[in-house]
């Protein structure tokens, strides 16, 4: 998958990356070009001068170099992207940018709206411009909600959309010392990214039939309410289901989501329905208790899941998770060992796919990172080029692509513009 | 005119559970002719959860249609040769499969990608599974948040120094039916242009790695181990939710500057707070991030939810309500989102489900509720497949149409 000969599904358009003005850390953007540029667009990341953009400024710090160029958000978000540098909030600034974005295909910009139309760049005023650009705005409400000039961001949109509220899963014993928890790094930036990404590419196809572009309004709130979806079936057709999702469950711990401790760490462990229950029964050797009429059906196992569990969990902790996860996987029941951040890097399955890519810095030195999302048999993602420099690109952009002469651009360097 | 994105392309869709459902009723939604085959015989047990109204029922549940929408149904047995076959013919006028059975089932049916790109050469096909397609593990079986565990985000995911977690709205299922939604279209792309197909291979697990870049990039770039940190941020204090006046009711609060944190501590009335010096920078706030979440704690417990997010708000500090499902669905904002959608359904009537979190603006997307259970069987079979109704008949009677 690491052939360098291979070709590239998105090799023939032409991304936009706007940086994020506000402090509120967001990089549903940056994930969206970043799901771009891995299958072969070109990604622009434009990016304040002197800063850069948030991915250089959160996040851990890697060896070596200045902190702006070996941040790990950097590292891996900017991955296949150019970088050129700009100053959105001078006139002169918007001007380039306006320049930038003729023949461009996709722009995504995570600004709020107000600012956006207070700088000339709001999705109108683009629109208007460029009819065959696709602006996709990702904000944290949308440009037209109510809540358009609320700060959202990770935490907020994953409070707000009931993610929260189910998590930790099916763990909450105790409410008033167990907040409603966010998921590990920036889950709702990733999300409402990828979300992005998907509606950009809904929109080219939209292109290809009228030879316009339009505006797409992705919502980190409501990408993140989409993961719910279920639970909003539940509740609007009176499905016995919807008293579920409730923080406060009873710890159902035969549900998929389920967590068991083990001999040596934890596992995911589910035994139902019942033809996993089976399974799980072979799997544990037919002892004496799975025969106890308190386990003889679904609903009863449910029903009296903390004595399931106390027996289940006491063979557990007689075996590591490798040893069980084999054998509940021989008896087809879905099982898998809990991994560390160390075991996930050292996983030997991982390994043999070439999930982890080799990737060569010239100040991070080289180092591997996680492989894009899917593995596409004749255009696979992979890295073309690491993180740029900051305004790596400016040169190339300005003088090359846009023909402006040498000493003109390096006047606006010197001017802070770009 | 409401001419969609995704008008002419015809995806076979094997899907069930919760991921590729979800991504084929945005394929649906968007313009796209969804077929999804389905065996009455082993039918999706997805079918089988809720119910309406108190009332179990193979076309009832409400969390079917609420990932099921804007799709047509037939009514296949692909372990017999009659079923698969039809289910090539499907594919032959086809441009996109999606599949999420586990690894090595298509090829069972004699519906895996080398076969059936052998009916159409420019077929798309992407699956996905818990761990892939390849590798020493690739049959392993599971469901998409068993796949957490293997991923890594699971031991990440806690309170700190707690247990590792699951993750609330069945995560990671619905990132992967977006996921799968970019992934299908990236290769309609590249056939458009070049003529040629390809199979896609996602592995859950992998993708979630993929979501988790700091702890990885930490390992491989520092050797440094990370574990559970909560809501909190490692940049930012205070970064968290914290409990407010009444019965398991919570508000995020994130700040951003000390100036912020100066207008926090005035909407708290705690101007001690403000001038305690474990809190006058961002970088002491976050070496004593216990203490502070403590006193802010102690503080906003006083206030109504709503009314100290509304006065957060008023001074630009990220904050909103923790809210369950019903106080998702009445909030004004979503609401006029039009992401509350209304479906008319044969048997349950009139329901909402969520629309797709995202709006085109040159186009509506095209929303019509869940099918039953092999509604459009004889339609598909006659208008896209050319079938007579004398074949249809023998299919069905060699048991292949259900």
């Amino acid at each position: 998958m690491q052939n360098s000969q291979s070709p590239a599904a998105l090799d023939d358009l032409k991304v936009v990356e706007l940086p994020m003005l506000d402090p509120m850390p967001f990089f549903a953007a940056s994930m969206a070009a970043k799901a771009m540029a891995d299958l072969g667009a070109e990604v622009l990341k434009i990016e304040p001068p002197k800063t850069g953009a948030q991915d250089r400024h959160f996040g851990p710090v890697g060896r070596g170099g200045p902190e702006l160029e070996t941040r790990a958000l950097h590292l891996y978000l900017d991955c296949n992207k150019l970088s050129v540098t700009l100053d959105l909030a001078r006139p002169r600034g918007r001007d380039l940018l306006m320049r930038v974005l003729e023949g461009a295909d996709v722009v995504f910009n995570p600004n709020p709206p107000a600012l956006c139309e207070r700088l000339g760049i709001g999705w109108r005023a683009l629109c208007g411009r460029f009819a065959r650009l696709i602006v996709v705005s990702t904000t944290f409400f949308g440009t037209g909600s109510r809540y358009r000039d609320f700060r959202g961001g990770d935490l907020v949109a994953t409070q707000m959309s009931g993610v929260g509220y189910e998590t930790p899963f099916n763990q909450v014993t105790d409410p008033p010392n167990q907040p409603p928890l966010k998921a590990a790094e920036r889950q709702a930036d990733y999300m409402t990214g990828y979300t992005a990404a998907a509606s950009a590419m809904v929109a080219l196809q939209g292109r290809k039939r009228s030879g316009r572009g339009q505006h797409v309004d992705v919502s980190q709130w409501l990408s993140m309410v989409s993961t719910i979806r279920i639970n909003v079936g539940e509740l609007s057709h009176d499905s016995p289901r919807a008293g579920m999702h409730r923080r406060l469950f009873v710890r159902r711990k035969t549900n998929a989501g389920w967590i068991y401790p083990c001999k040596d760490g934890f596992v995911s462990f589910r035994s139902s329905p019942g033809n996993f229950w089976d399974g799980a029964v072979r799997m544990l050797g037919s002892p004496e208790w799975t025969k106890e009429p308190i386990f003889e059906t679904e609903t009863l196992r449910l029903k009296n899941s903390d004595a399931l569990d106390a027996l289940l969990t006491s063979w557990f902790m007689e075996h590591t998770k490798e040893d069980i996860f084999q054998r509940a996987q021989a008896q087809g029941v879905p099982c898998f060992p809990l991994y560390n951040v160390r075991e996930v890097a050292h996983n030997r399955h991982y390994q043999a796919r070439d999930f982890f890519q080799d990737c060569e810095h010239p100040l991070a030195g080289r180092f591997k990172m996680p492989g894009p999302p899917y593995l596409m048999s004749r255009t696979p993602g992979r890295v073309r080029r690491p993180a740029p420099h900051l305004g790596e690109h400016n040169l190339m952009v300005y003088c090359e692509r846009l023909g402006i002469a040498r000493d003109q651009v390096d006047a606006m360097l010197s001017q802070g513009v770009i | 005119m409401n001419d969609l994105p995704l008008a002419g392309i015809r995806v076979a869709d094997f899907g069930w559970i919760f991921a590729v459902p979800h991504t084929t009723s945005w394929l649906g939604a968007l313009g796209a002719d969804v077929i999804r085959i389905e065996s009455p015989k082993r039918p999706d047990l997805v079918r089988f959860l809720g119910g309406t109204d108190g009332q179990l029922g193979i076309n009832r549940s409400g969390l079917f249609h609420s990932i099921n929408f804007s799709k047509r149904s037939i009514a296949l047995d692909l372990t017999n040769p009659a079923g698969a076959e039809v289910a090539r013919r499907l594919v032959a006028c086809s441009d996109i499969i999606t599949e999420n059975f586990g690894t090595g089932v298509m090829t069972k049916f004699g519906l895996d990608y080398e076969k059936l790109r052998a009916v159409k050469p420019d077929i798309i096909m992407m699956s996905g599974t818990p761990l892939g397609q390849t590798g020493p593990l690739a049959g392993a079986i599971g469901y998409g948040p068993n796949s957490l565990a293997f991923s890594g985000i699971s031991h990440l995911t806690g309170y700190p120094g707690g247990e590792p977690s699951g993750i609330g709205g069945t995560w990671p299922d619905f990132v992967v039916g977006v996921v799968m939604v970019m992934g299908v279209l990236a290769a309609l792309h590249y056939r458009d242009r070049t003529g040629e197909g390809q199979y896609i291979d996602l592995s859950i697990a992998e993708m979630v790695t993929g979501m988790i870049p700091e702890a990885m990039m930490d390992f491989f770039l520092n050797g440094r181990e990370q574990h559970p940190i909560g809501n909190r941020d490692p940049d930012l204090a205070p970064h968290g939710a914290f409990p407010t006046a009444g019965d398991d009711r919570w508000a995020a609060i994130v700040t951003v500057s000390d100036a912020e944190f100066t207008s926090l501590c005035e909407v708290l009335e705690a101007p001690g707070l403000a001038a305690d010096a474990r809190f006058q920078t961002m970088a002491a706030r976050l070496q004593n991030v216990d203490a502070l979440e403590r006193e802010i704690g102690e503080l906003t417990r006083k206030f109504d939810r709503d009314d100290l997010v509304a006065k957060l708000r008023a001074r630009h500090i990220a904050a909103g309500p923790m809210y369950n499902t019903a106080e998702i669905i009445a909030d004004p904002a979503m609401v006029e989102s039009g992401m509350n959608v209304e479906v008319d359904h044969k048997e349950v009537g009139r329901r909402v489900i969520p629309g797709l979190p995202v709006s085109f603006s040159a186009c509506q997307p095209n929303y019509y509720g869940g099918p039953a259970i092999g509604e459009h069987t004889d339609e598909v079979l006659t208008q896209v497949l050319g079938y007579s109704p004398d074949e249809i008949t023998r299919l069905r009677q060699a048991g292949g149409v259900l």
